[in-house]
């Protein structure tokens, strides 16, 4: 796999597939922390709002990481953060570049309650922590680096869902497990397509072998679909949840992003 | 207001420390009383929903609620400087500020995590249990 650095000439094609990644990963790092932030109302106990306050911050450093490096590739970044800052509930599609799953009227459907914020990072972080992870392998090394940092820290995301959902069941007890089992199907269809449709088949992502021959995608969809079970399955038995069967990937949640 | 220990070699370590910029803390004391209200309620559980009022605890249950509480205030002065380094990205996003945000969130995590560290001594000392 050919490799680039700071500084090297890119191949025109291959940087604008590279700007196209990086920016779906800046501006939803960013949207995603904005929702986490309007979450905060649903926040029942002084350590629960805090913790979630950490992980906004969190998630907005990510944001900042990644615009960082964008700015060396020449991409004004400030209109990004601008946009994002002064019309968080309905940022401009021609500006930013934000996963469905983060914008708010597609997000404010799943939250009803602290049980749902919980759950979400127990559910869905993990597709998170799996497709971001391959990164960190990627042909474009300034931001296989920036996503080391980032992996490690989504870890911290992750035991925060384990850490919330524990603490839900601890103050509601069993009638709580049992509302919040019931709760993790909704979750789990956007963790599943969190990582796009499979990459055989009719309804393969046209991008997909493009972006792997790069070196910009290390793993398939299949791959980081076993990857996500596989944490998905440890954290949510650390729980006491059982992972729910049949359940279907919702691939609307996020977007294909394709490059003419 | 600060109260001195009755012991002279420990007020003559004020002197040393001064030296490298300690100072008296000269302003009113928080409100421990108020601020325990507003955050007790994380420690009604299912076991126990009963919370003693700040007033009504021993002096050691008192401060372990004060350490507590004084957590969640070092908690705050980091996220106050969270919200600065922010408002300097807004002006531009540069590698400096950037690395300037990621060590000021790097401390109010921590913060968090020290202020979480806190409950649990504190939900400990609650039930009695000291160590």
């Amino acid at each position: 796999m050919k490799t680039y650095d700071k500084g090297d000439k890119l191949p025109d094609h291959y940087k604008e597939c590279l700007i196209n990644l990086m920016t779906f990963q800046a501006d939803s790092e960013y949207a995603g922390a904005q929702r986490v932030a309007e979450n905060h109302r649903f926040a029942p106990r002084p350590e629960e709002a805090y913790r979630l306050s950490k992980k906004v911050m969190e998630e907005m450093g990510h944001g900042y990481y990644i615009w960082n490096l964008l700015r060396d590739l020449g991409v004004d970044v400030d209109s990004r953060l601008h946009e994002l800052a002064s019309n968080s509930e309905n940022p401009d599609p021609k500006i930013v570049n934000v996963i469905n799953g983060f914008r708010k009227e597609n997000w404010s459907a799943f939250f009803e309650c602290w049980e749902d914020v919980a759950l979400f990072s127990t559910v869905v972080t993990p597709a998170a922590v799996a497709f971001l992870g391959q990164y960190r392998e990627c042909s474009y090394l300034p931001w296989a680096r920036v996503n080391v940092r980032i992996h490690k820290e989504e870890h911290g995301h992750l035991a925060f869902g384990v850490w919330a959902s524990k603490r839900c069941i601890e103050f509601g007890g069993e009638k709580t497990r049992e509302f919040m089992q019931q709760r993790i199907p909704k979750f789990m269809q956007m963790g599943l397509g969190f990582y796009g449709r499979p990459s055989k088949g009719d309804g393969k992502s046209e991008m997909f072998d493009i972006y792997h021959e790069y070196g910009l995608k290390i793993k398939t969809p299949e791959e980081l679909q076993a990857e996500y079970l596989e944490l998905l399955t440890d954290r949510l038995g650390d729980i006491g949840f059982e992972v729910p069967q049949g359940v279907e990937a919702d691939y609307d949640m996020r977007i294909g992003y394709g490059v003419e | 207001m600060v109260i001195p220990s009755p012991d002279k070699l420990v007020e003559g370590n004020v002197s040393v420390l001064a030296k490298f910029g300690y100072q008296a803390f000269d302003g009113a004391d928080e409100d421990w009383t108020g601020m325990w209200a507003l955050l007790k309620g994380d420690f009604a559980t299912a076991e126990s929903s009963v919370v003693p009022d700040f007033d009504a605890m021993t002096p050691s249950k008192q401060e372990a609620a004060k350490i507590y509480m004084r957590r969640r205030l070092i908690a705050d002065r980091f996220f106050e400087e969270c919200r600065a380094c922010q408002a300097d990205l807004y002006k531009g996003i540069d590698t400096e500020q950037m690395e300037r945000y990621t060590l000021a969130r790097d401390a109010y995590e921590d913060s968090v995590n020290h202020f979480g560290e806190a409950r649990e001594k504190l939900e400990q000392v609650l039930k009695g249990i000291f160590w």
